[in-house]
């Protein structure tokens, strides 16, 4: 029996040609007389991976943990300084380890984790310090940042073409946003010795976004660029 | 000092071979490099008389029928003390040996219908070596089945014989030679496609006739091996063409050819013997005929498969690991030192192997019982392809593996071998799959 697409001769036990996918078919043939090469639907079970690097990695953050809560306990007798510790060490955990309990970690959702991991630190240093800036500067910059980042990795995740629009259009969001900081900074902290310094990495990530726009609309430019700059 | 020690209860061990150190290193838990080779019988395999001539024959084979173990500063191999328990058949070959199993039995032995199958991590021998345990392992069985007189040549062994001290040799020291070989070489091609989400090991077997191969390959002036060679970097050549349309971002075609040590070499090792020569065209110089490649090939094999050659590769391949430095590292260290190198060049240099085991053969009285062999090697670690190649009788098996859906290459091999007038029928294993 030959393949009607490719023309390769097939072996009767084969159902579909293995070189260009196409139903193998024959009038005459039948085709469950010989033995398949490999018995069918009898896949040996996937090994789950062992978690021994998470699990150690895991006992190295719980360690010191204990240990400064411990400390702490002991000196103050009450959470004083240590809270800042565990409250990082949790931060660096849900951003460094925490993706790697799972087999295909999902990014766009770890991004988001992420960011809300550091403004719940951030929280907890405004809350604990006696602080009132997390509502007024802390939380719409992370949230506006994160909500940046977490579009862009949703973006990169969804769209396999498109990057240079992708990079652009972050650079000019962080860019506009840069003026609304500096408000927010003098707004929750009247510390105003330099008015205007946001103008200057605006104008740098403005610039940055629109080139980078530009060379994604223009062909010839991103062709000159990629000869100049390939490796 | 004999490298091969008796312990008290008769158990042999010995030191891994040269070639063997870098397999345990570089193995991880989603690879390992285990090859297969299976004999398929005219009739189904009886698995009570196949397990009785497995317990004679497992004796007879020390450094083949043997464990993985750590010692503090090197890997050693074990003799097994009971014959390994036989295995079924999956969907596919050559699942990777996690590392208590490579501690157990660095052997799987594997029946499915008329077919006994040879798993075997690579430390323990090379597909020759592999090829004298499951012939010796055959006519036992058909002598015990059968009642057949098989007298021991063609790579049969006696099994009753006591195993000779040179079968268990590390045969590489010996023939060292004075220079060592540069390993400088370009990065080759990557091919590339969509892994497999199951891990699932797609198998597709192309049978040609032996004769017509061959005088193909004689036409061109070459031998099989180099005709399979050429034709395979044809073939990947053509692949790389249409998936890289710029000239100037192609990358160089080539293919890794393992080399039997054993005809150039006086040795009877059953144990790792094998180096490798890698032809390699450059397609950013423009597209290479077949008579081009041929002649790539052919000269490569002239000027490196030779003794002369081959003991520079050794003798760069056993420098390393006789530096006292070296010697006195702890395992663990060794194992993140070559892991680390393997990661870096080991497969780089080349975009697949292809292992030729040549044509077997076998005492006249076993021929009737045996219908085919097959050659199937694991895919590379990084790599998703690999070729293995044997012929028996009138038939050529060209066993492709991959770990990715698109079966591009074996097309593209399928379009040069037609091109040239030679059909193959092809098989796989996902007949059934739906
Ligand atoms: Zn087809």
């Amino acid at each position: 029996m030959y393949c009607i697409n490719c023309g390769v001769k097939l072996a009767d036990t084969e159902k579909k040609c293995p070189l260009c996918g196409v139903t193998a078919c024959h009038p005459y043939i039948k085709q469950e007389e010989e033995v398949p090469l490999f018995p069918g639907q009898r896949y040996p079970t996937p090994q789950l991976p062992p978690r021994t690097a998470q699990i150690i990695i895991t006992t190295l953050f719980l360690l010191p943990i204990f240990i400064t809560l411990l400390c702490d306990l002991q000196i103050n007798g009450a959470v004083v300084w240590s809270g800042y510790v565990v409250g990082a060490l949790g931060m660096a955990y849900a951003i460094f380890v925490l993706p790697y309990w799972f087999r295909r970690p999902h990014s766009v959702a770890f991004t988001a984790l992420s960011f809300m991991a550091i403004g719940l630190y951030v929280f907890y240093i405004n809350q604990a310090s006696g602080g009132d800036w997390f509502l007024t500067f802390a939380l719409p910059v992370v949230g506006y940042v994160g909500t940046v980042v977490t579009a862009v990795a949703a973006l990169l995740h969804r769209l396999r073409r498109g990057r240079l629009y992708i990079f652009g259009g972050a650079f000019l969001a962080l860019g506009a946003f840069m003026p609304l900081m500096e408000y927010l900074i003098v707004a929750t902290f009247c510390r105003p010795r330099f008015v205007g310094w946001s103008l200057y990495p605006m104008t740098a990530l403005l610039l940055l976004g629109a080139m980078l726009i530009f060379l994604a609309l223009n062909q010839p430019a991103r062709e000159r660029m990629e000869r100049k700059f390939f490796l | 000092m004999s490298p091969i020690q008796n312990t008290p209860g008769g158990l042999r061990w010995m030191p891994l071979d040269n070639a063997a150190k870098i397999y345990p290193a570089s193995r991880s838990r989603k690879w390992s490099n285990v090859f297969r080779l299976s004999v398929s019988l005219t009739e189904p395999v009886d698995t009570a008389v196949l397990r009785s001539a497995l317990d004679v024959t497992v004796p007879r084979f020390p450094s083949i029928a043997a464990r993985l173990r750590r010692g503090l500063f090197w890997y050693y191999l074990q003799q097994l003390e009971h014959s390994p328990e036989l295995r079924e058949e999956s969907s596919y070959p050559l699942t990777p040996m996690s590392k208590e199993e490579v501690r157990r039995c660095a052997l799987r032995v594997i029946v499915y219908q008329n077919r006994v199958s040879l798993e075997i991590f690579h430390s323990i021998t090379d597909g020759n070596g592999a090829l004298i345990f499951l012939k010796t392992l055959l006519a036992e069985y058909l002598q015990q089945k059968y009642g057949l007189a098989i007298p021991a040549e063609h790579g049969v062994l006696d099994r009753r014989e006591e195993p000779r001290e040179e079968e268990l040799e590390d045969s590489f020291p010996k023939y060292a030679g004075p220079v060592q070989a540069s390993r400088k070489g370009t990065n080759a091609f990557r091919m590339s496609g969509t892994p497999e989400p199951d891990g699932f090991l797609n198998v597709t077997c192309l049978e040609l006739p032996v004769a017509e191969v061959l005088s193909k390959a004689h036409e061109y002036g070459i031998s099989l091996t180099a005709f399979l060679c050429a034709a395979m970097m044809m073939a990947i050549q053509n692949l790389q063409a249409e998936q890289v349309p710029e000239v100037r971002r192609r990358r160089p075609v080539k293919v890794l050819l393992p080399v039997n040590l054993r005809p150039m070499f006086p040795s009877g090792t059953l144990r790792n013997f094998v180096l490798y020569t890698t032809p390699e065209i450059d397609p950013r110089l423009g597209a290479y005929s077949f008579p081009e490649i041929c002649r790539v090939v052919q000269h490569k094999m002239g000027m490196e498969v030779n003794p002369k050659f081959m003991s520079t590769l050794i003798a760069a391949n056993v420098s390393s690991e006789q530096i006292p430095v070296v010697k006195v590292m702890p395992l663990f260290v060794k194992n993140a030192v070559m892991k680390a190198v393997f990661r870096a060049v080991g497969e780089r240099k080349s975009c697949m192997t292809l292992s030729n085991l040549g044509a077997v053969k076998l005492p006249r009285a076993m021929e009737p019982y045996v219908e085919r062999f097959d050659f199937i090697l694991g895919i590379q670690a990084t790599a998703p392809y690999n070729c293995g190649v044997i012929s028996w009788g009138d038939t050529l098996y060209i066993n492709i593996i991959r770990n990715i859906r698109e079966p591009e290459l074996e097309y593209h091999l399928h379009c040069v071998l037609r091109d040239m007038g030679l059909t193959a029928t092809v098989r796989s294993n996902k007949g059934r799959r739906s």
